[in-house]
């Protein structure tokens, strides 16, 4: 069920603008990957390099061996990796119901299996169970990110991508959204997060990457890391390097 | 006043009701405008008429006519808007494109057809014969038309609410967002055009019982029924229905109590007062915005 993920070498920009160059990454079976850095060193790039919204343009994505690069982004969601994207990006104008429903578009799960998703997402976030018939659009903050790790969540996920979870949200609610993050990688779901909540992030994480202007900086256990220079310099060394 | 115009007015507004759905049904995963929807529902009705003509039932004429006009949508799609959305989904090209290949499939059917009007009989058992209920003169045909129109846009509205219907709706509102939850964008085009196609294939053969199937049909419709989506909010067929019927009733009304010459200025009049007061149409959505 579980999946490794396996980032090599990888080159990434937007026309000629080259933002990623030789990125390597290695993310374990059933861990919590974080991955940190100052704005612009390129990690929402990363996550949508793997999720198939950006192509690479050299290196290789391996999922369990599989090399997903340059796939398109619904094979790469029927392949189980699921990307939630930064600032929520929900589909306003439906329900909360609707927006869970259409994270199951495309599965292949039969009823049985569907109410199970619908049951887990709302034992994770019961709010979203009792707001399911408002609209996506009128939820706080908090329960529009509950809701797109939910929807992420219906199509079971191997891999889950999380981008700026936390971003600008009540710190009470942080610490549910980051809860919820442990328990499923006690699932066996396997975790990459991006956060900038830096302490938070390496606090619940296994390993970290630190990303700085494109290129891996450094990468350790998340405990060694969070003590060590590498971190804060990577925030306050932005723009050299 | 003759009350006669009701029935006229509601079935030929239903027509435009029918053209400005065709558009929508397009619009809404692709955000592109369909410049040749008035052609597609001429080659419709030029298509169903001749396969009628040459001995084929109604049925099987409207089936013929909705799946190769569906193929030409298609077409449409991998010649003319896909390349264009593919470099840039922001660019507006397409409205160039569209109207291209619009005057292409006019100028085709100008050669195949030339300009003489085929005339259609309606499917057994209604008749363009006139009689009298209530005073008000009508015939089975129109009122089968306002029936079907009502009842094709309640069917329509239900598709929406289906998984791949909602698919759609999630497209129009966030392509980015779709595309991560695994909903192939290009995918729902491509059966936006044959649909959309087809449904305007379906609308020509519709409108020829009382229109006549002729060359002229699609300049007339793309402008009627362009008129029904923006007064209805571009995207929303109910809103569609309703502003068909608006302005049908308006022509009629505008041709009996005034004089024939100014019914189309009495319903553009009526077409520019609404969207000063509503300017994105009866039932127009503010746009979506992420914040």
């Amino acid at each position: 069920m579980t999946a490794r993920l396996q980032i090599e070498a990888v080159d990434v920009g937007y026309g000629h603008v080259g933002v990623l160059e030789r990125v390597s990454l290695d993310i374990p079976a059933g861990a919590i990957v974080a991955l940190v850095g100052s704005n612009g060193a390129g990690k929402s790039t990363l996550l949508r390099a793997v999720s198939g919204l950006l192509k690479p343009s050299r290196g290789r994505i391996l999922l369990d061996g599989a090399d997903i690069a340059g796939w398109r982004p619904d094979r790469i969601v029927d392949a189980g990796v699921l990307h939630v994207a930064e600032g929520r990006r929900l589909f306003r104008q439906q329900s909360v119901g609707d927006n869970l429903e259409l994270g199951l578009y495309g599965s292949r799960l039969d009823r049985a299996g569907q109410t199970a998703r619908y049951r887990l997402v709302f034992e994770l976030f019961p709010i979203l169970a009792e707001r399911r018939q408002s609209r996506a659009g009128v939820l706080s903050g908090g329960q529009q990110q509950m809701l797109a790790i939910g929807q992420a969540l219906m199509r079971d996920p191997r891999v889950l991508m999380l981008d700026e979870p936390s971003l600008g949200l009540a710190p009470i609610i942080v610490d549910q959204v980051l809860d919820v993050i442990v328990r499923l990688r006690a699932a066996g779901t396997t975790i990459v997060l991006v956060e900038q909540m830096v302490e938070r992030a390496l606090e619940i994480a296994d390993y970290a990457y630190v990303l700085q202007n494109g290129r891996v900086a450094g990468h350790g256990p998340a405990a060694e890391l969070a003590t060590s220079d590498l971190v804060r310099n990577a925030y306050i060394g932005a723009g050299h390097g | 006043m003759d009350l006669d115009i009701i029935p006229s007015g509601l079935a030929a507004g239903s027509l435009y009701a029918l053209v400005a759905v065709g558009f929508n049904i397009l619009y809404r995963p692709t955000n592109v405008f369909n410049f040749a929807q008035g052609d597609l529902v001429m080659l419709g009705a030029m298509i169903s008429a001749s396969a009628i003509a040459a001995g084929l039932p109604w049925l099987a004429a409207l089936l013929a006519a909705a799946a190769l006009v569906g193929v030409i949508g298609l077409a449409e799609n991998f010649l003319a808007v896909a390349p264009i959305v593919r470099r840039s989904s922001a660019s507006h090209a397409w409205i160039i494109s569209t109207l291209a290949y619009s005057l292409i499939i006019d100028n085709l059917v100008g050669h195949v057809w030339g300009p003489d009007p085929i005339r259609v009989d309606p499917p057994w058992p209604f008749s363009v014969t006139s009689f009298m209920i209530g005073g008000v003169r009508t015939s089975s045909y129109q009122l089968a038309l306002i029936a079907l129109t009502g009842l094709m846009i309640l069917g329509i509205e239900q598709f929406y609410r289906t998984r791949a219907g909602r698919a759609v709706r999630a497209v129009a509102e966030d392509r980015d967002a779709a595309l991560l939850r695994g909903i192939d964008p290009d995918r729902l085009s491509r059966w936006s055009f044959f649909l959309g196609a087809g449904f305007a294939a379906m609308t020509g053969l519709l409108a020829s019982p009382t229109m006549y199937a002729s060359t002229q049909l699609g300049p007339s419709l793309l402008v009627k029924g362009f008129e029904a989506a923006a007064v209805g909010g571009i995207g929303n067929n109910r809103g569609a229905l309703v502003a068909g019927w608006i302005l049908g009733l308006a022509e009629a009304l505008g041709g009996s109590v005034l004089s024939p010459g100014y019914q189309a200025a009495s319903t553009f009049a009526l077409l520019l007062a609404i969207l000063l007061i509503q300017p994105r149409g009866l039932f127009g959505q503010p746009e979506a915005r992420s914040v």
